[in-house]
């Protein structure tokens, strides 16, 4: 019922234990053998201490000696350029320094350029499989060297705004920004994320076949390659599907004496939860959407997740004065995501007892800027809908990484929309 | 010219005695003129008598610790004259001039006039009399000892109202006795203190002070919920927790000294704000300290009442939109390099 947790793959440097590459048939190891030289290892280097910071893959997608990668692997030296350098080691061993050319942060792609001129690189372009279809994925797990791992193709997932492909099959930290591919040599994917017992996640070629376009354009744009570009990418991505969530007919639910807004959109999942047990004197119901679309930053700071949470909660055994204590008590639950200095500032909260249309509500707004995105913003709007003594209502809204315009848009229609049934 | 001599009792309790033609002995013994109840003065300590000439002297009668002035031991007589303060053991004498002009007396509101008093000052004064003696009253023994048990039944019934498990009963119970074995500690630890200034336990009085301000403090905790739940948005909220948070304090401090100390109450409010201010004002220093450093916790006034719609004074979802706009407004300054 809850939903599946990804893991970023960049491997985080810890030991975990042996893991073998997968070569358990002949056309397997003719795979690994025909492709390996077309896939190396990416690290970025604190340049002060020569330490490896994060290390992932990545595979070369032209004879100039382009590479596609995640942005997750190199996000550091977006973030921090004087202080990271990132570099390539090539199947052979040999380093060659990198530069990055072009991010796209939403689908966590990379493309980077070397001097280094390949002998042999992955043509990007569509490919068209059935479900089932067998592939191989490359990559360096857990920096234990270049493997090859066998898996299925299971088409795009339903549920998320931007794709991912589903992969069956077993990535690991450190495959990040590796190709996964058919039998003949043709990308299906990038490696990106996993949710543990062979759940893995691409994303599709087609994205990062864009992102080279788009780099091998006419005219080099070196602000295509900085954090204000990642700030401009994340505001125009949640503008184009926030601007008119909430507004015109939206899907309700009804929880006890109140209707409220539910799957806002198709890329939202609900689930439902109720607590009524003997011991405990009250009942509480929960109603939860969110999206899964976690948009990674840098370290532990992500975003792009939109978040709605009704929990209504009615007294069995409560006197008024308890229930409202307890009532209380749930508004006060801290559910805002976490965050780093680093990368945003603390939250400023103000709270009012307001009225919409149909009831009374204590509404209180908790906002905080992100530091080096631009005008990006994270705000959790939280309700508890005032006048009965029996029963209450918790509803809350977190939008993360979006504009002010957009969390002044949406929190207002959040709370026109809360009504009695 | 006839001297007055004012005795300032340890403890602070003064009394004043007319010194006429005859020696007065002074001591602990009950045979003296005047009778000390100071465990440092000697049976028989000191003697107010004449020289020679007729003037008034004082004369140590071979005590253990002597006649003090400023803090020095006076030889065995010393001449007496009006403003003259002696100390025996921790008792001090002051010698006053009996024709020293006094200030006129004070007003008093309450007292009923001298002509025919009005129905409606006559029953106000009543309820002054009244007060006076339920003040009197909870200053003896017994009132204190209620003050004591009426604060830890109302955090038992706090506790139990706030409490949403099922055994609300029990840990209600809990809180009263955590309550009493704090306040008993704290009592205690004044008891001893005021034992080694002015030779008194008062164990019931510490714990009827320590109880009172508890009450208080419950009652305005209580209160500034009502108020922040009804006007989130005025700073009024923070501004009374502070104001009450000084005169509760300065209260607990001044009453503990009132039985613990010699101090004049004037000077015993006087050290209560000094104390009391200066714990707000590190307070406020930590908290602004805290306000300044990151969290991804936020704070917000999150208290839900149980009061019908119609009575919750309410914004409107435009205004609503205002305190976004200001909230903006605080974290682009903080975004800030």
């Amino acid at each position: 019922m809850s939903s599946p947790r990804t893991l970023l793959l960049a491997a985080s440097l810890v030991w975990t234990g042996a893991l073998v590459a997968q070569q358990r048939s002949v056309t397997t190891s003719e795979v690994f053998s025909r492709y390996a030289d077309r896939v190396v290892k990416i690290q970025v280097v604190e340049t002060g201490s020569a330490a490896k910071a994060t290390i992932g893959s990545g595979f070369f997608v032209s004879g100039s000696g382009h590479l596609v990668t995640n942005y997750h692997v190199i996000s550091k030296l977006i973030h921090d350029p004087d202080r990271y350098r990132a570099e390539l080691i090539d199947v052979a061993g040999a380093v060659q320094p990198v530069a990055v050319l072009g991010v796209d942060v939403v689908h966590d792609l990379a493309v980077l350029g070397t001097e280094m001129r390949p002998r042999s690189y992955f043509s990007l372009g569509p490919v068209g499989i059935a479900q089932g279809h067998r592939l191989y994925s490359l990559g360096h797990p857990e920096d234990l060297g270049l493997s090859i791992v066998e898996g299925t193709y299971n088409g795009h997932l339903p549920h998320t705004r931007h794709p991912r492909i589903h992969f069956t099959g077993s990535l690991n930290p450190g495959m990040s920004g590796g190709p996964t591919i058919t039998q003949e040599g043709r990308v299906i994917g990038i490696n990106v994320a996993t949710a543990g017992n062979q759940l893995s996640f691409l994303v599709p070629v087609d994205r990062a076949a864009g992102l080279l376009g788009k780099v091998l354009g006419p005219g080099d744009d070196p602000a295509a390659r900085t954090l204000a570009e990642v700030g401009r990418q994340l505001r125009d991505h949640q503008d184009a599907y926030l601007r008119d969530m909430f507004a015109g007919e939206t899907k309700t639910v009804e929880l006890g004496p109140y209707r409220l807004i539910t799957e806002p959109a198709p890329f939202f999942r609900c689930w439902a939860d109720a607590t009524r047990r003997q011991e405990l004197p009250y009942e509480k119901v929960r109603h939860h959407c969110s999206t899964d679309d976690y948009l990674f930053i840098a370290g532990d700071q992500s975003t792009g997740v939109v978040d709605l949470d009704h929990e209504m909660i009615s007294a069995r055994k409560l006197n008024r004065s308890q229930f409202f204590s307890l009532y209380t008590s749930v508004f006060a639950i801290d559910n805002t995501p976490g965050g780093e200095e680093e990368h945003v500032t603390s939250w400023r909260c103000g709270t009012r007892n307001v009225r919409n249309a149909s009831l009374p509500m204590r509404a209180v707004l908790c906002l905080r800027r992100y530091r080096k995105l631009g005008e990006l913003y994270d705000g959790v709007l939280k309700v508890a809908v005032l006048g009965r003594g029996d029963s209450g209502l918790v509803s809350t809204l977190t939008l993360s990484g979006v504009t002010f315009e957009n969390v002044d848009r949406l929190a207002r229609r959040y709370l026109e929309r809360i009504s009695w049934r | 010219m006839a001297m007055i001599l004012e005795v300032v009792h340890p403890g602070g309790a003064r009394t004043w005695h007319r010194l006429g033609d005859h020696p007065l002995t002074i001591g602990r013994g009950l045979s003296n003129d005047l009778i000390l109840d100071d465990p440092y003065a000697d049976a028989r300590h000191a003697r107010i008598g004449f020289d020679e000439s007729g003037a008034p002297v004082i004369d140590d009668l071979g005590s253990v610790n002597g006649l003090i002035a400023h803090d020095a031991r006076l030889p065995g007589r010393v001449a007496l004259q009006s403003g003259a303060e002696i100390r025996v053991g921790r008792t001090v004498l002051r010698f006053r001039d009996a024709d020293e002009p006094v200030p006129p007396a004070l007003v008093d509101a309450i007292a009923p006039s001298a002509h025919r008093p009005s129905a409606k000052s006559a029953s106000r004064s009543r309820r002054a009399r009244w007060a006076r003696r339920v003040v009197r009253w909870g200053r003896t023994p017994t009132g204190r000892l209620l003050t004591a048990a009426t604060a830890a039944a109302a955090i038992a019934l706090y506790s139990w109202l706030g409490s949403a498990e099922r055994s609300s009963a029990s840990s209600a119970l809990f809180a009263a006795l955590g309550f009493a074995l704090i306040i008993a500690l704290w009592a205690g630890i004044w008891a001893v203190a005021s034992r080694v200034t002015v030779q008194r336990f008062h164990f019931v009085g510490h714990l009827g002070v320590a109880s009172l301000v508890t009450l208080q403090g419950l009652a305005w905790g209580i209160g500034i919920e009502w108020v922040s739940f009804f006007f989130p948005d005025a700073g009024l909220s923070d501004f009374l927790s502070i104001a009450i948070g000084l005169l509760l304090l300065s209260t607990l401090v001044a009453g503990h000294l009132s039985l613990a100390s010699g101090l004049s109450r004037q000077r015993q409010w006087r050290a209560g704000f000094i104390v009391a201010g200066t714990a707000l004002l590190i307070g406020g220093l930590a908290t602004l300290v805290e306000e300044e450093s990151f969290s991804d916790v936020p704070t917000f006034s999150g208290v839900v009442k149980p009061v019908a719609g119609e009575w919750v004074p309410t914004a409107t979802v435009e205004e609503f939109g205002g305190v976004m706009a200001a909230l903006k407004g605080q974290v682009d300054e903080m975004a800030r390099p």
